[in-house]
């Protein structure tokens, strides 16, 4: 009886600290979808009015829509390079017993444990010794830095479970080595590429330490440029321009559930 | 055995790992047809000497000769063999009919070829109907047959089974172990196995090849190996034996130093002799042979028969034995049994 009370009473705890925690992490992106549709011109909640005059005001501020751009372009172009150096270091991680493998997997991970304001000091100091700073390109190779050590641990992972006598079994069936990688490798390995190019993109997308350090005037990423915004101006149009963002973010994920399923995924 | 007919040759096959050796000096020859079995304790070298066969293991030294023509360095997608993995590996991306289409792909069968050939196969492991499913929705003995059905159409020379039957339950274990055999002789494939299994051995192999730390022991017949073991190791690991140590006399009578006494038609000296539980029974169910006094020291209950551990003034006896519903001796009885002369084996002097 004392135990049914207990339980009880932890059941409806249980069930108020989850009912906290998802409010406390929708809520904010509830609260800016909102404020995004006011008719005032300062950022407030709840709203004054409805319109949608801050979207059409975010498409067609050239400064947030280039951000955009540069910022997708960005992760895109450095999720697909990311995923096939990651999974290369990862394959070599998983698979093969070579001297300082350890060692190359720490320096993988690395990224992970220095704090991204030092990496980006380092990287600014780095980059302009090689005479690359305040270029796209550093941008590019700064964004891989942080992005790889989630590609490398996620496909360790999946490749660490990938059952090898599956491998074997198709090489029984005289299937040469390429074959059996695209074959049986690769198509096991979807669920992991997914999952890793998901936590690379978003990693990239949403960076603003890093990219603060080494964009520059050219290569503005959308986070930094709702940063420096937000700093001498409050109009809703941040709010306009996160909802995009929100809802592209939403169909990405939308996408790949009904493709594969997100509970396959993490 | 005539050379010629060899599907599967091993020729002083030798795997050491570092410092450990896995298998040593194996040879042996199975012919067109044949199913022979590797039976051992785990880490006996059983399933090594599969996957260099496979050629998913190197050896060491020796080689492998497939059809007469020697594989031993030839990477194991070019080599003439289906295998059935223990955990049946079926690729859980595809179907029951792509996991068999997979390995005609690969040997350049065309598309109408492979229908035809997936059909037959599946007919043969009775599964037509579930050509569609994945591996994740059939049962074990389902799973199993797959796995057989995608080995087999490859038509390979050599059938290697690992462990075919570890996964199944008990009852399906026994029931599929028939209907394999059965179907593998009627297609008259050459198959190599290997189990930990003895009983499984003996009723599933035309020979068995017993094996320990890496050797072989004893190669026979499954009769030969249980009724004549060569070896004290594959007397005790087949089955369930009494061994007597002891001397043959001038007069063909066997004595142990503890009062066993049995007639033995075999050259004077010393002698290991085994005797199978069958061979023991209680004095009144067996008309001749010498009677011992015996004490029940335990009594297992299997069913159709009893397994006793007797002792005989100090030297312990096994005995199965059938008892009427309610008259098995108990622990610490006293009972008269009688050892059958016919059933004591000498092991062969080393």
């Amino acid at each position: 009886m004392q135990n049914d009370i207990t339980d009880k009473v932890m059941a409806t705890l249980g069930v108020f600290v989850r009912a906290t925690v998802y409010v406390m992490l929708i809520l904010p992106a509830v609260i800016v979808v909102i404020a995004s549709l006011t008719q005032g011109d300062s950022l407030s909640f709840p709203p004054k009015g409805f319109s949608t005059q801050w979207y059409s005001n975010a498409f067609a501020s050239t400064p947030f829509m280039s951000a955009l751009w540069t910022s997708t372009k960005l992760a895109v172009t450095a999720t697909v390079i990311v995923l096939s150096v990651g999974s290369a270091a990862a394959f070599a991680i998983a698979r093969y017993r070579f001297i300082g493998s350890s060692l190359f997997q720490s320096i993988a991970l690395s990224p992970l444990i220095v704090p991204v304001v030092v990496l980006g000091l380092g990287l600014l100091q780095f980059l302009s010794w090689m005479g690359f700073s305040q270029s796209y390109l550093g941008l590019f190779v700064g964004h891989l830095i942080i992005m790889l050590p989630y590609v490398v641990r996620t496909m360790v992972t999946g490749l660490l479970l990938l059952d090898r006598t599956l491998e074997q079994a198709a090489m029984n069936l005289r299937a040469p080595p390429f074959r059996v990688f695209c074959r049986i490798t690769l198509p096991l390995l979807v669920p992991s590429l997914i999952t890793a190019g998901v936590f690379a993109f978003v990693t990239s997308f949403g960076n603003v330490t890093l990219s603060s350090f080494l964009a520059s005037s050219g290569t503005v990423t959308l986070p930094v440029q709702i940063f420096t915004y937000v700093e001498y101006s409050y109009d809703p149009i941040v709010a306009a321009v996160s909802t995009i963002v929100i809802a592209v973010t939403a169909v990405v994920i939308l996408v790949i559930e009904r493709a594969v399923g997100v509970d396959k995924l993490f | 055995m005539d050379k010629n007919t060899a599907v599967l040759t091993l020729k002083n096959l030798n795997k050491t790992y570092d410092n450990t050796t896995a298998v040593d000096s194996v040879s042996l020859d199975v012919v067109k047809g044949e199913l022979l079995c590797l039976l051992g304790p785990s880490g006996c070298g059983k399933t090594t000497t599969l996957r260099m066969v496979a050629g998913f293991v190197k050896p060491t030294s020796g080689s492998v000769l497939i059809q007469g023509s020697d594989v031993t360095n030839q990477a194991p997608y070019r080599r003439d063999t289906g295998m059935v993995f223990q955990s049946y590996a079926l690729f859980p991306h595809m179907t029951v009919a792509q996991n068999i289409a997979f390995g005609l792909q690969n040997i350049g069968f065309a598309a109408k070829a492979q229908t035809e050939r997936v059909h037959e196969m599946l007919q043969l492991v009775e599964l037509e109907h579930l050509s569609k499913r994945f591996p994740a929705e059939l049962s074990g003995g389902q799973q199993q047959r797959v796995a057989l059905a995608r080995a087999l159409a490859m038509n390979p020379a050599v059938l290697l089974l690992d462990e075919p039957f570890s996964n199944l339950d008990a009852q399906l274990r026994v029931r599929l172990r028939e209907d394999l055999r059965a179907l593998l002789k009627r297609i008259r494939i050459t198959t190599l196995f290997v189990t930990h299994d003895q009983e499984e051995a003996l009723m599933f192999a035309d020979r068995v090849v017993v094996m320990r730390s890496g050797r072989v022991e004893q190669v026979g017949s499954p009769a030969e190996i249980y009724e004549t073991p060569a070896t004290r190791f594959v007397a005790e690991f087949i089955g369930w034996c009494s061994l007597f140590e002891g001397v043959v006399d001038g007069q063909g009578v066997f004595t142990t130093g503890k009062s066993i006494r049995l007639p033995l038609d075999h050259k004077p000296g010393p002698a290991t002799v085994i005797v199978r539980p069958e061979y023991v029974k209680p004095a009144e169910a067996l008309g001749s042979g010498p009677v011992f006094e015996a004490r029940v020291t335990s009594n297992t209950y299997y069913g159709a028969l009893c397994r006793l551990r007797l002792d005989v003034s100090g030297q312990e006896v096994l005995m199965e034995a059938h008892y009427p519903y309610g008259h098995g001796p108990s622990i610490g009885d006293r009972i008269e049994i009688r050892i059958d002369p016919k059933g004591a084996r000498r092991l062969p002097a080393h």
